[in-house]
């Protein structure tokens, strides 16, 4: 391109961008996680922007952690933008700081018209509530369970998945040959609770003001999983720093017998082997089965230019035609009760198993979250438990510790 | 003042009293350079305020405050963030791996692009291709690097240890062992800067007076004591550039600590920067990161100050 036509055409961006300005042309910022971006959405924000003649939608794509910096940024600018996806614990964290729309009088007008939150599964319309306001609404709900490679289980004389931890280790045991593993842990925090949730143990006690993983069953299950990796020798050693993806790509190349994920990973295992037979299994039972929940909310800030705009496009995006329609391009799960009740998904035997675990998921920082020390602590639970699954400290001496530091920060002001 | 005004205050007229001679004010010369150049410097000046001073005096402000203090609701805490800061054992914990990255990376960093410099300053076949591919990394993304040396170093599926197993030697988990972590993001870090280094020296050996080395081989010096005697002690200033340069650098970084291990395992690379940028935007602790950063500004300029006095010899050719 010649420099007259770059010229050109830098200056009729700028006359363009100047008299959509001029004509009372108006945009409306969303920040969304890169992962999410399915067809299904930019659909819903095409459709938005063309029936809101003069509006344009910036749809800016982050990993969490960045969206997560650039947020507090804005916030500290006052330039937030109008609807935010977060991946879970953002809006009580936010809503707390008064950093928040709420959003009671936008429910009460089209609450019923939408299904909310009659239709949204309990715990994730509660975990997006601070008292009886509401500050956010659910757009995936989601839960990991055990994934498995049907050939490499077959191979090894296991005609099901194990369902029980004993099995597990026997079946890990059994697949780990050569370059190839029974089990690829993941090294983010959240993953490490599938452990503790079957064992019985939960995060955070609110009556006493004290976390609970330094209870017996708490060092167990790390112990069980550290165990595993250095002791059993049937599991991947986690790579730090890696980011949540490693497992599933080990899986994909055939290398790994099971991992432990959710729906978010059903589209890079189908696009990256599609040879590959592989199934999803109902979580593991130690003394009770289990997992944990994930999934994304959106919010709408309190500083926000165009809260009204904000929370139409955000009707459109939860919308039970949305929801089916990123689930049969991604694969991902979603909060609404009717979506689960869809015979499309419960007859899909990945998506079908996947929903089947959500009534069992469990959030499990909800409560601490409300103590607003939640980040603090995890930083803290994550070092503790690096200590044992990497540096293979033993868990009956550093939980304890950790639990003893935690508790120190919970009775802080 | 009409036209002919000057004329007639000159001239101690049309004020009604005669005599005096009133003679304009003049500038002086001295006055009117000072504006010309303040006035020259005045982006230059705006440009520090807006961008630096006001953010350094804002974070201060920041740091004497417990709460959000910037994004929400804050209280006046005094120096009581500074006080937690020295009583906290990961804070200690962060500085001594701070120290030990920025000692790691800025020795190394000398050490191997002095002898980087000193080979290629010979007449080698190549020399310029050379240069080149070493300095290239440098004027790389840090993010792009992160994301090749995770690619390398995984454990298995990277391919240093597919070499190390088709050499019959033990494969490593480079970065999942406190033991080999900081090593390993001191290495990669000294990889990617070490081209600088050479650069800087490479000038600085051209800039030897080649007088000096006849000299010194008339005396009879070995090429050993002509480094010795010479080299060395000439291009002190350009070390003390150097290790000041990188150790501000590097006190300071956070890339790859938070790119590549996220701190662990087990804080074993948790960098001072990686915990105050947690602290603010993981846990909301404005605060108290703002008073980590100041922390961090005072130990920086201790550590320069220290610097410069050991280093800092008078150098004439």
């Amino acid at each position: 391109m010649s420099w007259w036509k770059t010229t050109r055409l830098f200056i009729g961006t700028g006359l363009g961008a100047l008299l959509a300005t001029a004509a009372g042309a108006e945009t409306l910022t969303v920040y969304w996680n890169a992962g999410h971006a399915y067809q299904a959405y930019s659909d819903v924000i095409k459709k938005f922007e063309a029936d809101h003649p003069g509006w344009s939608v910036r749809w800016e794509k982050f990993q969490w952690p960045d969206m997560r910096t650039k947020l507090v940024v804005d916030f500290a600018a006052k330039n937030p933008p109008d609807l935010v996806a977060e991946p879970g614990g953002w809006v009580q964290e936010f809503g707390q700081k008064d950093l928040l729309r709420p959003l009671n009088d936008l429910i009460a007008k089209d609450g019923k018209a939408i299904g909310f939150p009659g239709d949204w599964q309990a715990y994730a319309v509660e975990r997006n509530k601070l008292g009886d306001q509401y500050y956010g609404v659910q757009i995936h709900l989601t839960c990991a369970t055990l994934v498995y490679n049907v050939d490499m289980l077959k191979e090894a004389g296991f005609d099901a998945p194990p369902a029980t931890w004993e099995e597990f280790l026997k079946v890990a045991k059994a697949t780990t040959t050569g370059g190839r593993f029974g089990f690829a842990p993941n090294p983010s925090i959240g993953y490490y609770w599938s452990w503790f949730l079957q064992n019985g143990v939960s995060y955070y006690d609110p009556k006493t003001n004290k976390v609970n993983l330094d209870s017996p069953e708490a060092i167990e299950a790390i112990q069980f999983l550290s165990d595993l990796i250095h002791k059993e020798k049937a599991a991947t050693r986690p790579v730090t720093g890696a980011d949540y993806e490693g497992p599933q790509k080990l899986f994909t190349a055939n290398r790994v017998a099971m991992i432990i994920t959710g729906p978010w990973d059903v589209k890079p295992i189908r696009s990256g082997n599609p040879k590959l037979n592989w199934a999803v299994a109902p979580s593991l039972k130690h003394k009770e089965q289990a997992t944990f929940a994930g999934g994304v909310s959106l919010m709408i800030p309190k500083d926000s230019k165009h809260p009204a705009e904000a929370w139409d496009l955000l009707k459109r995006l939860v919308a039970l035609d949305t929801e089916l329609a990123a689930t049969k391009e991604a694969g991902m799960t979603m909060p609404r009760k009717s979506w689960a009740e869809n015979p499309e998904i419960q007859a899909d035997p990945v998506i079908g198993n996947f929903g089947a675990c959500l009534p069992y998921a469990q959030d499990t920082p909800a409560a601490l979250r409300l103590t607003g020390k939640h980040a603090r602590i995890d930083k803290l639970l994550q070092s503790a438990l690096e200590q044992i699954v990497f540096n293979q400290a033993p868990a009956a001496e550093v939980m304890p510790k950790f639990a003893a530091e935690a508790n120190a920060i919970l009775a802080s002001n | 003042m009409g036209a002919g005004g000057r004329e007639e205050v000159a001239a101690g007229i049309g004020n009604g009293h005669p005599t005096a001679l009133r003679r304009p004010r003049r500038v002086s010369l001295k006055t009117r350079r000072a504006f010309v150049a303040y006035l020259l410097l005045s982006p230059a000046i705006v440009y520090f305020i807006v961008f630096f001073f006001y953010p350094i005096g804002l974070e201060f402000w920041a740091s004497l405050y417990s709460g959000q203090p910037l994004i929400g609701e804050s209280q006046f805490a005094g120096f009581d963030n500074y006080m937690t800061a020295l009583q906290d054992a990961r804070v200690r914990q962060s500085v001594f791996v701070t120290l030990a990255f920025a000692i790691g990376v800025t020795v190394a960093s000398i050490v191997i692009g002095l002898g980087l410099a000193v080979l290629l300053n010979r007449p080698i076949p190549g020399r310029a291709a050379i240069r080149a591919i070493i300095f290239f990394p440098y004027i790389i993304s840090f993010v792009i690097v992160a994301l090749m040396w995770q690619a390398i170093l995984d454990p298995y599926t990277g391919i240093l240890n597919s070499i190390l197993a088709e050499l019959g030697l033990p494969t490593q988990s480079w970065l999942s062992e406190t033991s080999t972590a900081l090593p390993t993001l001191i290495a990669i870090t000294v990889w990617k800067d070490v081209g600088y280094a050479m650069l800087i020296y490479l000038a600085a050996l051209q800039s030897i007076p080649g007088d000096f080395y006849d000299a010194a081989s008339i005396d009879g010096a070995s090429p050993a004591q002509q480094f010795r005697y010479v080299t060395w002690p000439l291009l002190t200033p350009t070390t003390l550039f150097i290790a000041v340069v990188s150790t501000i650098s590097q006190l300071q970084e956070l890339a790859p600590a938070y790119l590549i291990t996220k701190g662990g395992p087990a804080d074993a690379t948790r960098l001072f920067s990686l915990h105050v940028f947690e602290a603010a935007f993981f846990e909301l602790n404005i605060g108290y990161a703002s008073a980590l950063a100041f922390l961090m500004f005072l130990l920086i300029l201790a550590i320069t100050f220290v610097q410069f006095r050991l280093l800092n010899r008078e150098v004439s050719y």
